[in-house]
């Protein structure tokens, strides 16, 4: 289930019951009306909420994995919450677009486009491919964990400093790419 | 330091560069760079040449700078899997991002920019890290085991062989005659077809030659040799099989002894399971070396030489015509192995899912009741059935087309010999015979080929486990006892720590100055938070390691000057993970002791308060515990361990959170075992629960590997400090443990 059905459906079926449940979680809720983001000269965020203003602020996704734009988490570098943003289209399109720029920086990892190779050999594998940010070479320990699937069709590469990488999508490889990627799963 | 990354998700380099009163930030003005290599990835020097000339044009720099003065903090911000370097000068602004590989530079730059901001020196930093320590400095592997200095591509196999080799020294004569039977088992062996072809049917039948139409003694003979064959099959088995044990069996017990030699700290850094592993699987891999690897090695490259000696022998042509399939059969073993392998990868990846799913919904069966969702589990369950159905199916389809083919074409060669032969034998250049000796011989052949086929992965894999079975053994001991070291039989028990500074890794302080005293029969608490050091404290005063700086001393002589004997005799610890080895309850109690008596033991776990509840099992203390035993509960355990060390009956007692994991009321009854066990040594107790301290005649209050406080808990507790602050926590806790009880 993606986490954006996982929402409808919360917000669906479960409308009786959600009322007591929000209640007891009281989560701030940031919306257009009490909360202004603004993007400082110092290429940070900053939120001013019911007065109150925050300078540097960072953006936390719930479901990074599943869908970047909703329940958006607004935290300090203490990881105190600020609030959290239900849906990024409920603001507009210039402070939607900070947010996820925001998103992006945390969230850094290059999107493999094309798998070169991937080489295995004495416990790691040698990956080359084609991704977002460029060609990038990176190296990956072998063996359970390092390299996954967050979702059914989403994998998520781990390498040995903890880099991210991910591949969007395996469906979308070719058969020859799949094969090489296959065997690090 | 770079920042090797844009905060828009493109690789760029960005300097920072720290001066005594300046900081300096460097944007390239370049295109992103279109490549990125990661640590560890190794890079063929061509290539790396080539990408030289690209970034010998930059397109220039922005170059900003900033007083140290106007920078009010210098941060890094862990992000998910990269990093950010964060200033707040008149406000917050980005410096730069970088990716993980940075995070430890990144680090050591905003401490630097600290202390130069503090006017302090920066020679307590390492600025210059160590370069080529994770990866082979010939080749630019990266170590496959961290701290694991060992390249597999480069290691130096055959000095590992060598010294395999000289292992199996002792063995020399086994294998000799293993060697010996085997090859005459092969040797009488291939007589057989000989006999078979050219003897019996161009000789014996067509009735001429030495053996002419003398079938019954051919048949004897082909009898006489298959015998042979099949007796120095026997004897080179039965010899085998003592041999792998003995080897197995030494191999095993050199590994273990090597480890039982070795300090502590060598267990903390490998995982045990990687260790147990090491131990089995290791010895297991070097037995088949010795045991199939060598000798089949040698017999099978004898046969592979014998038998196409024969063969040019008897027909050079038609030897030539046998080995023409032969690539077409590696070729395809080598395209369509790989596939198999992937489709059983596949399938296994299935099966395992599968098993989790069975696994998840059985350890979870209350969940899945209370919930009531059976319904939803079976479906989960299909899915992953049905995959696995798939993933099986394809492997047993492929493997299933695959052998046939490969059977069929290994025949070709033998049709080919047929229809050559055939055709020859018509012609009458050979006989008929021949070309049955022929087809025997080349279908001997293809087994000890697919055999060297696969040697190479074989012997690296070999060479690898005897280098890792070596190291072990190679290993020295942090600890070491001195040649002259003193022997006490009996301490008093003065423990005078001074000034110790440790650490598990290099620049890593653990400890820091600490200092502390305990006078014979004096209790000490250890308080503090988790990760303070207390631990490796008394480890320390335990000598299960060695300080780096300043001195233990016990009844006035440094711990180093001792035997290991008298600390282990005179040091007993009793820790929160209690350990209850394979046994009997008594033995364990006996651990230390063996000798005891059994009214000893009897007395220590009355001590102990684990009598009663030993008297209550059925099998009292016969009963067998430790892993496939009887459960015991922590309590328990805990009691029994607490039994061991009143039997040892140390003269320093070291508790180590012994009561941590328990409920109040076991802890209690553990309270009073501990109380009565406590009388007369010196004790030195770390707790979480202050209350397990009350008894303590002096307590230190350890933060962050330094002591910060010292005193009894009265002076303590006016000094309002760092442990008045810990009671304070501990009371609020305890009142909250109230609350919710009541």
């Amino acid at each position: 289930m993606t986490a954006s059905k996982a929402a409808s459906d919360h917000e669906t079926d479960a409308a009786k019951t959600t009322s007591d449940l929000s209640d007891a979680a009281n989560i701030k809720y940031l919306t257009v009306s009490n909360a202004t983001f603004k993007k400082t000269e110092g290429q940070m965020l900053s939120v001013k909420v019911d007065g109150e203003e925050h300078p540097a602020v960072y953006v936390h996704c719930s479901f990074p994995h599943t869908n970047r734009s909703i329940y958006l988490s607004i935290r300090t570098i203490e990881n105190k919450e600020i609030g959290m943003i239900r849906s990024l289209d409920e603001f507009p399109a210039e402070t939607a677009q900070f947010l996820e720029e925001q998103v992006s920086i945390r969230y850094f990892a290059p999107e493999i486009t094309r798998v070169v190779s991937v080489k295995e050999e004495f416990g790691y594998a040698y990956w080359e491919a084609e991704t977002t940010a460029g060609l990038c070479r990176f190296t990956v320990r072998g063996g359970g964990g390092h390299t996954k699937l967050v979702t059914a069709n989403r994998l998520l590469i781990n390498d040995v400093d903890g880099n991210r990488f991910v591949i969007p999508d395996l469906t979308r490889l070719t058969d020859k790419e799949y094969r090489m990627v296959e065997m690090s799963m | 330091m770079i920042c090797d990354r844009t905060t828009d998700g493109k690789f760029l380099d960005t300097y920072l560069i720290l001066t005594g009163n300046r900081l300096f930030i460097a944007t390239s003005l370049d295109e992103p760079a279109k490549e990125k290599i990661y640590k560890g990835y190794a890079v063929p020097s061509a290539k790396t040449e080539n990408a030289q000339p690209k970034q010998s044009q930059p397109a220039g720099w922005s170059i900003e700078s900033f007083e140290l003065a106007q920078i009010e903090s210098l941060s890094i911000v862990n992000l998910v899997a990269s990093g950010m370097v964060v200033m707040r000068a008149a406000e917050e602004r980005t410096v730069g991002a970088f990716t993980n590989g940075e995070m430890g530079r990144a680090s050591r730059f905003a401490s630097a920019f600290e202390k130069l901001k503090k006017q302090e020196s920066l020679e307590e930093l390492h600025l210059h890290e160590e370069h080529g320590h994770a990866s082979c400095p010939k080749c630019g592997m990266i170590y496959p085991e961290e701290g694991r200095q060992i390249c597999p591509k480069c290691m130096k196999k055959h000095a590992i062989f060598g010294r395999l080799l000289s292992f199996a020294g002792q063995y020399k004569k086994s294998m000799a005659l293993i060697i010996f039977f085997m090859l005459l088992n092969s040797g009488t062996g291939l007589v057989i077809p000989y006999l078979q072809g050219t003897v019996l049917i161009d000789q014996g039948l067509g009735g001429n030659g030495m053996f002419a139409h003398q079938i019954g003694l051919i048949i004897l003979l082909i009898i006489g040799f298959r015998t042979l064959s099949l007796l120095f099959g026997v004897l080179y088995g039965v010899i085998n099989a003592k041999m792998s044990a003995n080897i197995a069996f030494d191999l095993k017990s050199s590994v273990f002894s090597a480890m039982q030699r070795l300090s502590l700290s060598f267990f903390q850094r490998k995982q045990t399971g990687q260790l147990m592993t090491r131990v089995n699987n290791d010895a297991t891999e070097l037995q088949y070396f010795f045991v199939d690897g060598m000798s089949f090695f040698i017999v099978n490259a004898m046969n592979i030489i014998g038998i196409t000696t024969i063969l040019l022998i008897l027909d050079w042509k038609l030897t030539l015509l046998c080995f023409l399939p032969l690539p077409i059969v590696v070729i395809l073993v080598r395209k369509a192995f790989p596939r198999l392998w992937r489709l059983s990868w596949r399938r296994h990846r299935t099966i395992s899912r599968m098993n989790a799913i069975i696994s998840d919904t059985i350890r979870g069966t209350r969940v899945v009741k209370a919930f009531g969702k059976e319904q939803k589990e079976m479906e989960r369950f299909h899915t992953s059935n049905l995959a696995y159905s798939h993933a099986d199916q394809s492997f047993n389809k492929f493997a299933g087309t695959m052998f046939p083919v490969l059977n069929v074409l290994t025949q070709t060669g033998g049709i080919l010999i047929w229809s050559f032969g055939g055709w020859m034998v018509m012609g009458g250049d050979i006989s008929f015979g021949k070309v049955l000796t022929f087809v025997s011989y080349m279908h001997m052949l293809y087994g000890p080929i697919q055999f060297m086929n696969n040697i190479v992965s074989w012997w690296s894999y070999c060479m690898s486990a005897a280098q890792r079975i070596f190291e072990i053994q190679d290993s020295v001991p942090d600890v070491t006892e001195k040649a002259n070291a003193v022997h006490l039989d009996r301490m008093n028990g003065d423990i005078e720590v001074s000034n110790i500074v440790f650490g598990y890794e290099p620049n890593k302080a653990i400890l820091k100055q600490v200092s502390m005293r305990a006078k014979p029969g004096q209790m000490i608490g250890v308080v503090g938070h988790s990760g303070a050091g207390k631990s490796t404290l008394v480890n320390i005063i335990s000598r299960l390691y060695d300080v780096s700086e300043g001195e233990v001393r016990i009844d006035g002589i440094n711990i180093k000057d001792l035997s290991s004997a008298s600390l282990r005799n005179n040091i007993g610890i009793v820790s929160q993970d209690v350990y209850v080895f394979s046994g009997s309850i008594a033995e364990n109690i006996a651990y230390a002791n063996p000798d005891c008596s059994v009214e000893d033991i009897i007395y220590a776990a009355k001590i102990a308060h684990a009598h009663d509840f030993i008297e209550k099992l059925p099998d009292g203390y016969d009963t067998i515990v430790g892993t496939g035993g009887h459960n015991l509960s922590g309590g328990e355990k805990q009691r029994l361990s607490i039994a061991r060390a009143v039997l040892h009956n140390p003269r320093i007692l070291i508790l180590d959170e012994a009561t941590a994991s328990l409920d109040t009321e076991t802890e209690l009854q553990i309270q009073a075992a501990l109380d009565s066990l406590i009388k007369g040594r010196t004790t030195i107790a770390i707790a979480h629960r202050l209350s397990t301290l009350r008894n303590a005649d002096f307590l230190i209050v350890m933060d962050n590997g330094k002591v910060v406080e010292s005193g009894t808990h009265e002076e303590l507790m006016t000094r309002e400090g760092a442990y008045y602050g810990l009671v304070k926590k501990h009371d609020e806790a305890l009142k909250m443990n109230e609350v919710i009880s009541a």
